[in-house]
């Protein structure tokens, strides 16, 4: 840009436009910075009030807490298993599939196509789902994590877009020596795809991380019960408890509330480390989702 | 040769050779059909008197009964608490969520400075990444009656005379939810107006400059028409999804977390009525039935919506 010398319009714009910015900035990060604070913030001391930008009675006691109660670890070690392990098969079966269906030599592609397409928008809904999860014997299971998420039909719309723009001469040469589609898929087509397996195993391992309603629908078991579900029946254990007003929970909320904090923190930390990195990633993976060239 | 072409054996021959790229994609069908078309199968138990012990072959035997269970839904005296209550936070969010990130991606297209710029995007992002359930603690934390950081600093200020419990208030719920979801989806969606807006070309705001354009005439006659496409196309998309919460996609979510005891009259929608009868209560037949009123409404939606977007720019999701 030239230098040119700013009208008073551009002055408004800019004071407007940093002003509102400044704003958003901060209401969107603050809330995660305050949480931070608490999580390092003695409990009894956090609930006088008062503690905004700094934590007042420093302690590490939170996350002491945190990781020597056997619930949250388990919960921990669920919401990694399901992370590491459902991502991995949604990114193996959703390319795979997609790939198959971004062939232009398939036949019945129209028809395949559509099977996908309409379960996209249509399903039977919760009950019969759970009726079918509970025939396969899914209930209650680990495996109810991992094996009902392997497909996600969104990524497959992407996929085909993705893998249609491979150019055929690509393709083309290591058919004609022979190669079996499955090792074309993965030493060819796999290595060129790196956008779309990006921002697929980043949804697919945010989505398993963040994932509770799984199991709330269909687990009982406590030790089968996500990092994420925990907190939710936390908070709401220790906002049940505050509506009472008991005694006994004034006395106990305070490390309620910073404990909550600390499982806040610690369930946000893979997600700050990760998506910044990832971002031009799925910057270009939701440009092929949802804009048609 | 282009006669033999339609016979069957010359079908066979043909998916034979591609048998493998076949298999890659009938382990997706299969899939699918356990699936999602199984339990499409099964929402007939909506119309049935079914029991959850006489598993798959239960679906196809129970006898139907003549809809008993829309019958007792819509004369719920709930019924129209959910029904307001469904489709006025969904519209409530649509309305909400729609405008804000294009007011975002233009404001963030005004930055001249790079890095304010690329940290403004990268913080935005941050809240679609992270679950409901944070975002109800994080409200726990700052909108609670008593130690609330919100009322505490509203009151300091002189703002907010007596805390307000904006978890528990009927009243709150709406606007509560909407803001909600528009400080999580805003800065996502932001994204695709944003990339559209790099592809307008750079000669227009030149030109519009010698022309004596400022920047707000600017914005207005050139950035907002240049993203137009992308705008229609995110409003197809988020009509389609209405009844789910539009952008945000999280009515089911909203209403779950962040219903309770207190505000139930205008924060419980059909969905989460349907899931507190089925699997709390166990009365799935009847959930089912409930269930499948939600979704008609919603593919009617996205029927309606397709048309008029293929009215309004000649193309549609399908």
């Amino acid at each position: 840009m030239n230098k040119v010398k700013k009208t008073s319009e551009d002055w408004i714009v800019d004071i407007v436009t940093w002003g509102i910015l400044l704003i958003i900035l901060f209401i969107t990060l603050y809330p995660f910075y305050y949480i931070l604070v608490a999580s390092f913030n003695d409990g009894n001391d956090l609930t006088r009030g008062g503690v905004y930008f700094w934590p007042r009675k420093f302690t590490l006691d939170n996350y002491m807490l945190f990781f020597g109660k056997q619930s949250w670890i388990n919960s921990l070690w669920v919401s990694i298993f399901r992370t590491v392990v459902g991502s991995a098969l949604t990114l193996v079966f959703t390319s795979l599939i997609s790939y198959g269906l971004s062939r232009p030599e398939l036949i019945f592609k129209k028809f395949y196509r559509f099977l996908f397409i309409f379960s996209m928008y249509v399903s039977g809904g919760l009950i019969p789902y759970y009726v079918m999860l509970r025939n396969l014997h899914l209930l209650n299971k680990i495996w109810v994590y991992v094996i009902p998420t392997m497909l996600n039909l969104f990524f497959v719309l992407v996929g085909i877009s993705f893998f249609e723009s491979i150019p055929a001469s690509l393709l083309e040469s290591a058919r004609l020596d022979g190669a079996a589609e499955i090792v074309i898929f993965i030493r060819i087509v796999l290595p060129v795809s790196v956008p779309f397996l990006a921002t697929l195993a980043l949804f697919a391992a945010v989505g398993q991380w963040n994932a509770w309603l799984d199991s709330a629908y269909y687990v009982n078991a406590d030790h089968l019960r996500t990092l994420a579900y925990r907190m939710m029946s936390e908070i709401n254990r220790a906002a049940g408890a505050a509506s009472n007003q008991n005694v006994d929970t004034l006395v106990t909320s305070p490390t309620v509330m910073t404990t909550m904090a600390t499982a806040m923190c610690v369930s946000m930390l893979p997600i700050i480390c990760v998506y910044p990195f990832l971002q031009r990633y799925f910057v270009q993976g939701i440009m092929i989702g949802s804009v048609k060239e | 040769m282009s006669t033999e072409l339609h016979k069957s054996g010359n079908l066979l021959r043909r998916l034979l050779r591609q048998k493998e790229i076949q298999i890659f994609v009938l382990l997706g069908v299969v899939f699918l059909l356990i699936f999602n078309y199984m339990p499409l199968m099964g929402v007939v138990i909506a119309f049935k008197d079914y029991s959850i012990t006489s598993g798959i072959p239960g679906i196809f035997k129970a006898p139907f009964n003549n809809f008993a269970h829309f019958k007792e839904f819509f004369s719920d005296r709930r019924f129209m608490d959910l029904l307001r209550n469904t489709v006025c936070l969904s519209v409530l969010k649509l309305i909400c969520t729609f405008p804000a990130p294009i007011i975002l991606a233009i404001l963030i297209n005004e930055v001249r400075n790079k890095a304010f710029k690329r940290i403004v995007q990268t913080v935005s992002y941050l809240p679609n990444f992270i679950s409901w359930v944070l975002v109800l603690n994080l409200a726990t934390f700052f909108f609670s009656e008593n130690k609330g950081v919100f009322n505490e600093i509203f009151m300091g200020l002189g703002l907010l005379k007596q805390p307000v419990n904006w978890l528990t208030s009927p009243g709150a719920f709406y606007g509560f939810s909407s803001a909600l979801a528009v400080w999580k989806t805003m800065g996502w969606w932001a994204i695709i107006y944003l990339a559209s807006i790099t592809s307008i070309d750079p000669a227009l705001y030149e030109a519009a400059g010698i022309d004596g354009a400022g920047r707000i005439q600017k914005i207005l006659h050139i950035t907002f028409p240049g993203i137009k496409g992308a705008i229609i196309t995110v409003l197809i998309l988020s009509i389609g999804g209405l009844l789910g919460g539009g952008m945000g996609g999280a009515n089911f979510e909203q209403s779950y977390l962040f219903g309770n005891v207190m505000n139930n009259s205008t924060s419980e929608i059909i969905q989460t009525h349907a899931f507190k009868l089925g699997l709390a209560e166990g009365r799935f037949a009847y959930a089912t039935a409930v269930d499948l009123c939600q979704s008609c409404i919603s593919i009617l939606l996205i029927l309606v919506s397709n048309k008029a977007a293929k009215m309004i720019s000649g193309d549609g999701i399908f």
